[in-house]
């Protein structure tokens, strides 16, 4: 069953009571809430996933986000995220109660999941290859890589790379897309049909609302794809769409100081990550204009299978 | 084994299992290190001609003096063992 199948008040029932059951790629989470605002983001942006009946399902992730049951909640309405019981962060205000579920969430996959060596990176598929962007906040990461999911390629996932120790292979978590800031407007623009939630203003991030992950990544999430090119993005404004080859050597040591977990699993990380790196195509990329920008990728997907990374 | 080395064209990673550090080796470092894996002990003229055919110094530094950090380097990550 998917979750757009619960009429409203179903949904909002279970969610305070006994919680949700809900798939997002490899990992089944278990949801807990009585803030409305979490329940329409749900709604809003996980229609397509799959639910179950909580009690009746395994959950790798047990969360709730609730208001803290003090006096200040009423003075100053807050919520907690909490993990197995557990509140790993201080609670935010209310209106930032959506982010702070995907933001958990967030956490407690790269926090445990160690048998993928994990990334943090944005990762998209097209033809059959995963293009993993890793770069720092402000690159335009998350706005290239909606602008691409909303073009045709495939979305893994916007924030976190995982890579299966066992197989090499990149495994799909499409999750809903956080936008920031000035990309919010600039999605919108680009793709007037492109389901953007109710922005949370004044985060830690600024304002941050989240896209609603295209129908078919979710039908395909369980469909991993071969690493292809490692593409490190920066908007800057008015520069000329372009792509230079960049050093593996260094790229690698990019991803393993960006990644979550690589220090924890030891010389599996450096094996799983080299193996990465020797099948994909490193590239800087500069952009200033989206179409351009996806423009750029669509032709590296589509060149000819002797051009490929890895022949 | 102490070292996993990955070479990527002219450069190379490296994984110390002991320490659980990896280090980048540009192309000079690796270059060195290949040098010292093959003769043990080589004279720094040799070294020098060797690395100045196959373009490797910067043009900042006199070579000796890239030669000499680039070794420092190498033996404090255990790569090249200590004079």
């Amino acid at each position: 069953m998917k979750l757009l199948q619960l009429s409203p008040a179903d949904l909002r029932e279970r969610l305070r009571n006994t919680g949700i059951w809900l798939r997002t790629g490899p990992f089944s989470l278990h949801v807990q809430s009585r803030v409305e605002s979490v329940a329409k983001g749900l709604t809003d942006l996980y229609g397509q996933f799959e639910v179950r009946d909580a009690r009746e399902a395994f959950a790798d992730f047990h969360v709730a986000v609730n208001p803290p049951s003090s006096l200040r909640s009423w003075l100053r309405p807050q919520v907690k995220f909490s993990f197995d019981g557990v509140e790993p962060f201080k609670p935010l205000p209310l209106d930032q109660a959506y982010p702070m579920l995907e933001w958990g969430l967030n956490w407690c996959i790269s926090s445990h999941a160690h048998h993928y060596l994990i990334i943090h990176a944005a990762v998209v598929e097209k033809n059959g290859l995963a293009a993993i962007l890793p770069a720092p906040p402000g690159s335009g990461k998350s706005t290239l890589t909606a602008g691409l999911v909303l073009s045709g390629w495939r979305l893994l996932s916007d924030e976190l790379t995982l890579i299966d120790r066992k197989t090499g292979l990149i495994h799909a978590l499409p999750r809903p897309v956080s936008l920031k800031n000035e990309s919010i407007p600039l999605i919108r623009a680009f793709s007037p049909d492109a389901f953007i939630n109710r922005a949370s203003h004044d985060t830690a991030k600024g304002t941050v609302a989240h896209m609603r992950p295209p129908k078919a990544s979710v039908r395909r999430q369980h469909e991993p794809a071969r690493p292809g090119w490692v593409i490190f993005p920066k908007w800057t404004a008015g520069a000329t769409t372009e792509l230079q080859p960049r050093s593996k050597a260094q790229t690698f040591m990019f991803l393993a100081r960006n990644a979550f977990n690589y220090s924890l699993i030891g010389a599996e990380g450096f094996r799983v990550g080299t193996a990465l790196i020797e099948q994909a195509a490193c590239y800087d990329f500069r952009y200033s204009q989206l179409d351009e920008a996806i423009a750029v990728f669509d032709r590296l997907a589509e060149a000819p299978a002797l051009d490929r990374p890895g022949n | 084994m102490r070292f996993q080395l990955k070479q990527f064209g002219s450069e190379a990673v490296v994984y110390d299992s002991e320490s659980g550090d990896t280090h980048y080796l540009p192309p000079l470092a690796l270059a060195l290190l290949q040098i010292y894996r093959e003769h043990p002990r080589p004279s720094q003229d040799d070294i020098v001609r060797s690395l100045t055919e196959r373009s490797l110094f910067d043009s900042g530094l006199p070579p000796k003096t890239q030669v000499d950090e680039t070794l420092n380097g190498l033996r404090r990550i255990g790569l090249v063992s200590p004079k």
